[in-house]
């Protein structure tokens, strides 16, 4: 049990990590905008490409060929 | 109105497929998307339709979820409107460069109301040629884009976000957007610290729980104690702060709220397992802390998120305005931003255009359209020597005026400046859960001390403890959950229906209300002129006759043209002229046709008959010398209003119409639709005193409203509403933002409200009823830490599962 004494630091060391990390990535500006983010993964792919693609946007599979 | 009613019987009212409107009786648009023909209300909604379908981003419809906004139609070319942004020294403004030679500008975007405009956006900037990334922003309404300049210009992507609807405009940081930005920043690492120490906190205290129960060594308890604690007092510390500091700030003002029970527990039982830790005796409740902390701040986290999904709160009447105007200089007229506009200038008003500046006309004759101020919808006609407002649009021909001053001396600025004004008299009622707290907080006191001194005098050494253990087995999460748990949930609940909740409290404040005050204009009604009657006087049909007065409507932007906008118009008329205050004059095979004010009419022909009735807004149409019809124009009522104003009623609510126009139109339509109290003309100031002298009385006061006009009343109102339409000024004042076209959606809202408020009440009977009992545990000293972490863990789930009774 005497491991206690070695373990629990190191989970601390590793829970200060983790805020760290969090509170570097609110910073950025990360969480800034919930809901798009919450619905974009939910999207069709083109989405997260509309915003990388330096060409046309590929049209959705799904459209664009209607009357 | 016959005519209207009977075309509504006939067909079952259709909601518009893009804005989701009713459309209107007589109006049949169709575009077909995604293989299917889809109804619109008006022609804005049908070109913004047809280009989203053209360009193949249909799956916009599919993933949306609200309605969009209804766009503006003009027949005026806006794209050229834009080219001022292409001029260097605006666009540094919001604009810079990089290193490659690419631009980065930041837009703000009015009309975004769900992610998939996000999407929508995203995907047509893409599709513009030299447009390297494109990222928007839902919770700000912000576009930032990156382009190559030799590629395409500013202007190129503003005509494009208009083209869809949406009304783009430099996005300039302000303080207040800066400080929400900070605000929500804070929150979250609030809540993450505040959860990842409930984490680890509570995977030590689950140990000394076990060993409570099944016994352990003292070392290791004390280990597991002493490593407890710095990550409590780090979470207390950091995210319990502004617990401590509201608490403290209202107690200087004399007032108890719920933050002071909150920051007494979480105080008191931090500092006693403290000391317990310190002295290695009695017991610790960090997890009971921690635990506490995390719950009320993501409790409150989730309140505020669904309160700021939409901000319209950064969008102010100057940004109504146009960008770019026409100015003399040098002999020439050249486009330049509005704001160099100086007093002494001379600038070009273009027919259509929204009035950049308070200026006095110093050539042409025109009519300016001023609902912005008066909510009438038939234009004032100028002449030289006149002044029109900033925020106005001209309806007339082009005008040409004398700027005279720039935007903060102008009308508009100072109708903007009641908006503030208006703000800061707005009464706050009482909440529910700050009276309770103030209830609560002197019983636990009391009891407190009972149990500390019948203690002393039973067993000193056992004293301090149980009485402690008292203050955090009452500790009041529940109690403090149990507001912002209900108005969330009923707050999500009223969005998935189309109305978004803005105001903080403005649901307990609706719950309450004892009057309900309507504005007319594109409030009751639809705000636009249509066709409610047609007097042949010469045997053509109805049709035939609309279809001729639809092609010469075509040569005039007066108001009065759009009623027949959505009609087929008849063809081979030519050398159409728009007569300023008369009518419109056209010829078709070599006849001249008129329509327009009877005095017009009779010029042509003497024995021109006087209109049926007053009731209508009448013009009269004739050919050669023949006197063809008077066709009766009408602001519609709005389907659903008579019933709105019986429900209202038999909630018990008194209803008044508050109005700006003069016309007495407005008795009729309260003669209509059952309306007793009637304040006819009234400007923005006078709607605002009659709502501050109902609240002096006592009343609690819920406004509906449209325009710029409305925008003061909407924010001193207790509830407010802004319908469908609405300027964005009256949205960012209103607690309730409604979409789709349906003003029944008001009394939802108030049904919900009343329901929340019912939730509230018995979240807190719950809430109270824990305490009451487990309170005397306590004080006998039977009550455990890891049972009292149970306990107020139990008791919180059952008020937020109670709450979650509102989303149905």
């Amino acid at each position: 049990m005497d491991s206690l004494y070695l373990l629990i630091p190191i989970a601390l060391v590793f829970c200060v990590i983790a805020i760290r990390l969090l509170l570097w990535a609110i910073g950025s500006g990360q969480y800034d905008d919930l809901d798009k983010e919450a619905w974009r993964i939910l999207a069709d792919d083109d989405a997260s490409e509309a915003s990388s693609s330096s060409e046309q946007g590929r049209r959705p599979p799904a459209a664009g060929d209607g009357p | 109105m016959p005519v209207a009613t009977e075309a509504l019987a006939l067909a079952p009212p259709l909601a518009c497929y893009h804005c989701g409107e009713l459309v209107p009786p007589g109006v049949d648009l169709r575009v077909v998307i995604g293989g299917t023909e889809q109804p619109m209300c008006c022609p804005g909604c049908r070109a913004v339709a047809s280009l989203i379908a053209a360009n193949g981003l249909d799956n916009f419809y599919r993933q949306r979820t609200a309605y969009s906004e209804r766009p503006q139609y003009t027949e005026v070319d806006t794209a050229d409107q834009f080219r001022v942004y292409d001029d260097a020294r605006l666009a540094d403004t919001f604009s810079s460069t990089d290193t490659e030679g690419l631009v980065h500008a930041s837009l703000l975007l009015g009309g975004m109301t769900c992610a998939a405009c996000t999407w929508l956006v995203e995907q047509s900037m893409a599709a513009i040629r030299g447009v390297t990334q494109a990222l928007v922003s839902l919770q700000q309404a912000r576009l930032d884009i990156q382009f190559d300049p030799d590629q395409c210009r500013l202007s190129d992507i503003f005509a494009r976000l208009d083209s869809l609807g949406y009304r783009p405009r430099p996005f300039q940081t302000s303080a207040a957007r800066q400080q929400s930005t900070a605000e929500h920043r804070t929150d979250l690492r609030r809540l993450a610290v505040a959860g990842l120490g409930m984490m680890q906190v509570g995977m030590f205290a689950i140990a000394l729980h076990a060993g409570d129960i099944q016994g352990m060594e003292a070392r290791y308890q004390a280990l597991l104690r002493w490593v407890s604690l710095p990550v409590a007092a780090f979470v207390v510390y950091y995210c319990a702060r502004p617990f401590f500091s509201s608490a403290w700030r209202h107690l200087r003002q004399g007032a108890l709220v719920m933050d002071l029970p909150v920051a007494l527990a979480i105080g008191l039982a931090f500092a006693a397992s403290t000391w317990a830790t310190f002295t290695g005796t009695g017991q610790v409740y960090f997890d009971s802390v921690v635990m506490f902390t995390f719950f009320l701040l993501l409790a409150r986290f989730l309140e505020r998120r669904v309160r700021q999904r939409q901000m319209f709160a950064w969008l102010d009447a100057e940004s109504s305005l146009p960008g770019a105007v026409n100015m003399r200089r040098d002999e020439r007229w050249v486009a330049v931003p509005r704001i160099q506009l100086r007093a002494g200038d001379t600038v070009l008003l273009k027919p259509g255009e929204t009035v950049p500046v308070d200026a006095e006309v110093t050539w042409g004759n025109g009519a300016v359209q001023e609902d912005t101020f008066n909510g009438e919808h038939l234009p004032r006609s100028v002449a030289s020597g006149d002044t029109v407002y900033a925020g106005t649009v001209n309806v007339g021909d082009a005008l040409q005026a004398r700027v005279l001053g720039d935007y903060c001396d102008s009308r508009l600025a100072a109708l903007q400046l009641s908006v503030e004004v208006a703000q800061t008299k707005k009464p706050r009622l009482a909440q529910l859960a700050d009276r309770m707290a103030s209830w609560f907080v002197g019983r636990l006191l009391l009891v407190t001390s009972a149990t500390a001194a019948i203690w002393l005098y039973l067993a000193p050494e056992k004293a301090f403890w149980i009485t402690l253990s008292v203050l955090v087995i009452s500790c009041p999460c529940a109690l403090a959950l149990a507001t912002p748990a209900a108005l969330t949930n009923a707050a999500n609940a009223l969005r998935a229906r189309g109305v978004i909740v803005r105001g903080e409290n403005a649901l307990e404040s609706l719950s309450k209300c004892t009057h309900l005050l309507l504005d007319k204009t594109g409030t009751l009604t639809e705000g636009a002129l249509s066709i409610a009657r047609v007097v042949p006087l010469e045997g053509m049909d109805r049709e035939e006759l609309l279809d001729a007065a639809a092609a010469l409507q075509q040569f005039s932007n007066h108001p009065v043209s759009r009623a027949f906008a959505s009609r087929t118009a008849a063809r081979g008329f030519t050398q159409g002229e728009h007569r300023l205050g008369a009518g419109i004059e056209a010829q078709r095979a070599g006849v001249t046709y008129r329509t327009g004010s009877a005095e017009f009419c009779r010029e042509l022909v003497p024995a021109f008959p006087d209109p049926p009735d007053e009731d209508l807004y009448w013009i009269g149409l004739c050919r050669g010398d023949t006197a063809l019809a008077w066709i009766g124009l009408d602001d519609t009522v709005r389907p659903e209003a008579a019933d709105v104003i019986a429900q209202a009623r038999q909630l018990g609510l008194e209803v008044e119409l508050l109005t700006g126009d003069s016309s007495t139109q407005a008795l009729r339509l309260a003669a209509s639709l059952a309306i007793e109290t009637v304040h006819r003309n009234q400007t923005p100031q006078q709607k605002m005193a009659r709502v501050q002298a109902l609240q002096g009385t006592g009343a609690v006061v819920a406004m509906v409203g449209d325009g710029l006009n409305d925008a003061p009343v909407l924010s001193v109102a207790d509830a407010s509403f802004a319908v469908p339409g609405a300027t964005d000024l009256a949205r960012s004042q209103a607690d309730f933002v409604i979409s789709g076209g349906d003003l029944r959606k008001i009394i939802e809202t108030l049904h919900k409200a009343r329901h929340c408020r019912a939730v509230i009440r018995q979240n807190f009977t719950w809430a109270l009823g824990y305490n009451i009992c487990a309170i005397p545990l306590a004080a006998m000293g039977y009550v455990q830490p890891w049972a009292a972490a149970i306990g107020m863990s139990l008791s919180s789930l059952l008020v937020v599962a109670n709450s979650l009774r509102l989303n149905r």
